[in-house]
C-alpha cells in the first residue's frame, strides 16, 4: 500500500522499544566480557542451531567488521603503527568483544524477521542471511567470533580475505546487498552490479524497533537512475520539473538498489499470505525531495510498474529529511547524496551512501533546500 | 635403455624396477636436516609434448614448483643461510616415466627449476624412494598413487586440474577447517602427525615474512562447519605454530565459486584431501 503523505506525522507500527547500544560516542570499542571466558568448544556441530540456507535461495547480506561493530579504536592503531601492531593489539584484546556499530541495529532487525519467517514457513530457505565479508587478516578471526558470540549473532559465514579484494567473494556469495565503511570497496561493488552502501556511525543513535525492520530508501540515484537528476543539476528545477511532466508515463530506469526493495517485496509477501500484512515485521519507506503532486506521480507510477510495494512514500518536495527520518526511525536510510546522508546522522538516523550517480561529481555540501 | 649424461654427476643404476637417484648440479643441495623435502610426480610437472620433442611442455604444478621456488628465494633474501627451505625432488611412478628420464632431466634444467633431486623408480618402488628421502609433502595427478603414499605415512595431496592457473607469485596452503583435529587425540594416526609436522614447518615459514607481500598465504577453509568450528580450526591451527591469513567460513554453501577464488596449490587435511566433492 502506497501512502502519500504530506503531513510530517507518521504512524508506526509496532513497538518502539530502547536498543541498548554501548554508551561512547568517543570510539572506544571495548564491550564487557560477561559471559563464559572461552567459546563452548564441545558444541561445535549446529545441531542447537537453524542450518544457514543456501546462498541462492537466500537475501544475502555481505556486512564487514568496521560497520558491524566498532573498530576505531584498533583502526588508529592501524593507521598509526602500522599493520603487525594492529594485528597483535587485535590478537592480545582477543577475548575482549566490540562494541556494535551503525550496521549492528539493522543485523539485529533482521534476524528478527527470520525469527518470524521460520515460525510462518519452518521449511523455506527464503530468510535473510549475514555473511561477514571483510579484509582483515584472519589474525582477527577469533576476536570477531568471540564477539559474535558475545552479541548473540547468527553469523556462520565469512570471508576474511587477508587484505585481497572481498568483491569476488561478494558475488560468489550471490549478494544481495553489501556494507562497508570503505567506499572504495562499495563503489568497485556497485560496479559489478552489487546493490552496496558506505554507512557511518552518528554521533547519537534514536532508538529504533526492535521487532520490524524498517527501511528507507531516496529515490533518484537510489532506486531510480540518476537520468532526472541529471537534468537537474544540468538545467535546474523548472527544467527538471517540465521534463518530469513530458516524461510522467515513461517508466524511469532503475537505481543500484531497486533489486535489494524488491528482496524486502518478496518476503514481505511470504507474511501477507498468511494474513500477517498489519503485524508484518518489513516496513519499507520511500524518502525523496520529489512533490507529491507533480514529479513524484512519475516515481510511483514507475514503483507499480515494476511491481515493487512500497509502504509510505514520504514527498518532501525539496524540505529537509533529517526530521522526516527521525520520526521514521528506521534501521537503515540510503540516500546518494552525502548532504542527506550527514544531515540524517546529525538526528541520530543510521544513513548510508550509495555512491552512484551524477551527484558524485558535486560537492558534498549544499544549501539546505537545494538539491533532491 | 640408457641413460644420457647431460653434464650430471651421480650415482646412476641402469636396470627396471629399480629406484635410481640422480643429483642436479645446477641446484644447491639443501640441508637434509632441515629441509622440507617436497616431492612433485613428473607427471604433474610435465606434459608430454610431440614424439621427437627434447623438451617437455609445462604441466599443472608447474606453477606450484615457481611458487615453491618464490618462496625460496625471498628466504634466502631474508636470511641468506637460511636452511629451512623446500626441497623439490622429482619423482617417476612407472616405468614409462622411468625410460623418459633424460627428458624429464633436460627439460627441468630448460625451464631453470629449482630441482634438487631426480628418482627414478617404478610402480613398485616409489613408496620406497619417498621414505628414503624423507619427503614431507608427496604431490601427484595420480589418486592411487597419492592414495598409497599417504598409507604408507607420507602426507600427500592431489594435484587440481585448475593447478595450472593458480598465482606462481605466491604459495597458497589451504587448510580444511572440518578436519584439523586436536592433538589430544591419542594415538595419532601416522598421516596425521606427518600433517601437523608439515604445517608447523610452512608456520615457521610463515613467521619470516611481513603480513603484506607473503610469498607464502596460509588459508583455512570451513567447508561444512559455522563459526564454532572455524574458531576451533583457528586455534588448534595456531598450537600447532601455524598462523592464518585468511579464512572462509562457509557453513554449507557451495564450495566451488569460492575455491576458485582462493586459488590453492594445494588442500591440507588429515585424510587424503580431495578439492572435488
Amino acid at each position: 500500500m502506497m501512502k502519500m503523505s504530506l503531513d510530517p506525522v507518521q504512524v508506526m507500527s509496532g513497538q518502539v522499544k530502547e536498543l541498548r547500544v554501548a554508551p561512547s560516542s568517543n570510539g572506544d570499542s571495548r564491550g564487557s566480557w560477561k559471559e563464559k571466558e572461552v567459546f563452548d568448544q564441545d558444541n561445535l556441530g549446529l545441531s542447537t542451531k537453524p542450518k544457514p540456507p543456501k546462498p541462492e535461495n537466500a537475501v544475502t547480506i555481505a556486512v564487514s567488521s568496521r560497520v558491524m561493530f566498532r573498530t576505531e579504536r584498533e583502526q588508529k592503531v592501524f593507521e598509526q603503527k602500522g599493520v603487525e601492531e594492529y594485528l597483535r593489539y587485535q590478537i592480545e584484546h582477543e577475548n575482549e568483544p566490540f562494541a556494535p556499530g551503525p550496521a549492528f541495529p539493522f543485523v539485529k532487525a533482521l534476524e528478527t524477521v527470520n525469527a518470524r519467517l521460520r515460525e510462518l514457513y519452518p521449511e523455506s530457505e527464503e530468510l535473510f542471511d549475514i555473511v561477514l565479508v571483510t579484509y582483515n587478516h584472519a589474525h582477527v578471526g577469533i576476536r570477531l567470533i568471540n564477539t559474535i558470540n558475545h552479541h548473540n549473532l547468527f553469523i556462520e559465514r565469512f570471508c576474511m580475505t587477508g587484505g585481497s579484494s572481498p568483491i569476488g567473494y561478494l558475488k560468489a556469495w550471490q549478494t544481495n546487498l553489501y556494507l562497508s565503511a570503505d567506499a572504495d570497496k562499495v563503489r568497485e561493488a556497485l560496479a559489478e552490479g552489487i546493490a552496496a552502501a558506505t554507512m557511518f556511525m552518528p554521533d547519537k543513535l534514536t532508538e529504533v524497533s526492535e521487532s520490524q525492520l524498517r527501511v528507507a530508501f531516496d529515490g533518484d540515484a537510489v532506486l531510480f537512475s540518476d537520468e532526472s537528476e541529471r537534468i537537474f543539476k544540468a538545467h535546474g528545477l523548472d527544467k527538471f520539473f517540465e521534463h518530469e511532466r513530458e516524461n510522467e508515463d515513461t517508466l524511469l530506469e532503475h537505481g543500484p538498489l531497486k533489486g535489494f526493495l524488491e528482496a524486502l517485496g518478496k518476503l514481505q509477501k511470504k507474511f501477507y499470505a498468511k494474513g500477517q500484512r498489519l503485524s508484518c515485521p518489513i516496513r519499507t519507506f520511500l524518502v525523496t525531495a520529489r512533490s507529491a503532486a507533480s514529479s513524484g506521480i512519475r516515481a510511483l507510477k514507475t514503483l507499480r510498474a515494476w511491481g515493487l510495494e512500497i509502504d509510505e512514500a514520504l514527498f518532501l518536495a525539496g524540505a529537509p529529511k533529517g526530521p522526516m527520518l527521525e520520526k521514521i526511525r528506521p534501521h537503515i536510510y540510503f540516500d546518494d547524496q552525502m548532504f542527506h546522508v550527514e544531515g540524517a546522522a546529525e538526528m541520530g538516523t543510521v544513513a548510508a551512501h550509495v555512491p552512484y550517480g551524477i551527484a558524485q561529481k558535486h560537492n558534498a555540501k549544499q544549501k539546505p533546500g537545494v538539491g533532491k | 635403455m640408457v641413460l644420457k649424461y647431460i653434464r650430471l654427476q651421480g650415482f646412476i643404476i641402469l636396470g627396471a624396477d629399480m629406484v635410481s637417484t640422480v643429483l642436479n648440479t645446477d641446484v644447491n643441495q639443501k640441508d637434509a636436516d632441515r629441509a622440507v623435502v617436497v616431492a612433485v610426480t613428473s607427471r604433474g610437472v610435465f606434459e608430454s609434448g610431440a614424439e621427437g620433442d627434447e623438451v617437455y611442455k609445462v604441466g599443472t604444478a608447474f606453477p606450484l614448483l615457481q611458487a615453491l621456488q618464490r618462496v625460496n628465494e625471498r628466504l634466502l633474501e631474508e636470511n641468506p643461510g637460511e636452511s629451512l627451505l623446500f626441497d623439490v625432488i622429482l619423482v617417476t611412478t612407472d616405468l614409462e616415466q622411468q625410460q623418459q628420464s633424460s627428458r624429464i632431466i633436460s627439460s627441468t634444467r630448460h625451464y631453470g627449476l629449482e630441482v634438487s633431486k631426480f628418482s627414478f623408480s617404478g610402480t613398485e618402488d616409489f613408496i620406497e624412494s619417498l621414505l628414503t628421502n624423507n619427503v614431507r609433502l608427496f604431490l601427484s595427478t595420480d589418486r592411487n598413487e597419492a592414495s598409497q603414499a599417504s598409507q604408507h605415512g607420507v602426507l600427500s595431496a592431489l594435484l587440481d586440474q585448475n593447478l595450472a592457473s593458480c598465482p606462481s607469485e605466491q604459495l597458497r596452503v589451504l587448510f580444511c577447517g572440518d578436519t584439523v583435529i586436536r592433538s589430544n587425540i591419542s594415538p595419532m594416526p601416522v598421516s596425521q602427525q606427518a600433517t601437523q609436522s608439515f604445517s608447523a614447518q610452512l608456520g615457521e615459514m610463515r613467521q619470516r615474512f611481513g603480513m603484506f607481500d607473503s610469498p607464502l598465504s596460509m588459508v583455512l577453509m570451513t567447508a561444512r562447519g559455522g563459526r564454532e568450528s572455524c574458531s576451533a580450526a583457528l586455534l588448534t591451527l595456531r598450537s600447532q605454530g601455524v598462523s592464518v591469513d585468511e579464512a572462509y567460513c562457509l557453513a554449507g554453501a557451495p564450495k566451488g565459486p569460492i575455491l576458485s577464488l582462493i586459488r590453492p596449490h594445494f588442500l591440507l587435511s588429515n585424510g587424503l584431501s580431495d578439492l572435488e566433492e
